[in-house]
């Protein structure tokens, strides 16, 4: 056991507040007419290892309700999967759960 | 098996994947992406590649004007690399194995090349592709052409 004092931690003062970067941030891939249905549905088992039959039911909802969220994370996470997306030219946007 | 049945353009083989296209099929292929370099590298605000650097942040102007700042750059290096090993592998198809990077690759290129077909054939929601599917014009075969090409490109490299 040490018998020092653990330093304490602090908030990043920079920080709006905790909760604001507890909530995660959600990856959305939003419909286009260009990218080839069976193309998304690879893109999405690829990149995030879903099944055939939940990359197929995600590829459906951006097919046909617009879009689907594809992840939740944080949001250095968020943004490579953005990133990895765009690479695939998908359109795929982030923003923080409400 | 004769000569004559019907091979895929994209094929997974024992090892990795092959393309199947002719000298001809090879070079015009090459020109299509010599193209699209120029146009990843080119100016940022061309309307062609509006498709090819999509917004991260749609609500934050900000946040957005920050990402594209840190990772414009690295899409373009992604892209250029991603362009360059295909064309690399056209102009000297030996060996003919490729490995799932490069067929990734090829599988990205050719998909870029249709989002920039679709911004000049004016695709910008289902009705429009409708409409230009009906068009029959020579951007129209060519982007068919190359939806076929990407269609079992993604068949041989789609897990089972």
């Amino acid at each position: 056991m040490p018998t020092t004092l653990e330093p304490v931690v602090v908030a990043d003062p920079n920080l709006d507040n905790a909760t604001s970067t507890q909530r995660p941030w959600i990856v959305i891939v939003w419909n286009d007419p260009v990218n080839l249905m069976s193309y998304v549905t690879l893109v999405f088992q690829k990149l995030f290892g879903y099944s055939l039959e939940e990359a197929t039911a995600l590829m459906m909802d951006v097919h046909e309700k617009g879009k689907a969220a594809v992840a939740s994370c944080g949001r250095e996470e968020a943004e490579m999967h953005v990133f990895r997306l765009h690479e695939h030219s998908l359109w795929a946007t982030m923003e923080q759960d409400k | 098996m004769s000569d004559r049945d019907f091979e895929p353009p994209v094929q997974a083989v024992e090892g990795g994947w092959t393309l199947n296209f002719d000298d001809e099929e090879r070079a015009f292929l090459t020109n299509l992406l010599e193209e699209l370099r120029g146009l990843v590298t080119g100016p940022a605000d061309d309307p062609l590649v509006d498709r090819l650097f999509p917004k991260a942040y749609r609500d934050d102007e900000e946040m957005e004007a920050e990402y594209q700042r840190l990772m414009r750059d690295e899409l373009v290096v992604s892209r250029v690399a991603a362009l360059d090993s295909v064309i690399a592998r056209l102009e000297a198809p030996e060996p003919e194995i490729m490995d799932e990077g490069e067929t990734v690759a090829f599988m990205q290129s050719l998909n870029a090349i249709r989002m920039v077909l679709g911004s000049i054939i004016g695709i910008t929601d289902d009705e429009s592709a409708d409409q230009a599917d009906a068009s029959d014009s020579m951007e129209m075969n060519l982007y068919e052409f190359l939806s076929w090409v990407l269609d079992w490109t993604v068949r041989s490299l789609s897990p089972n």
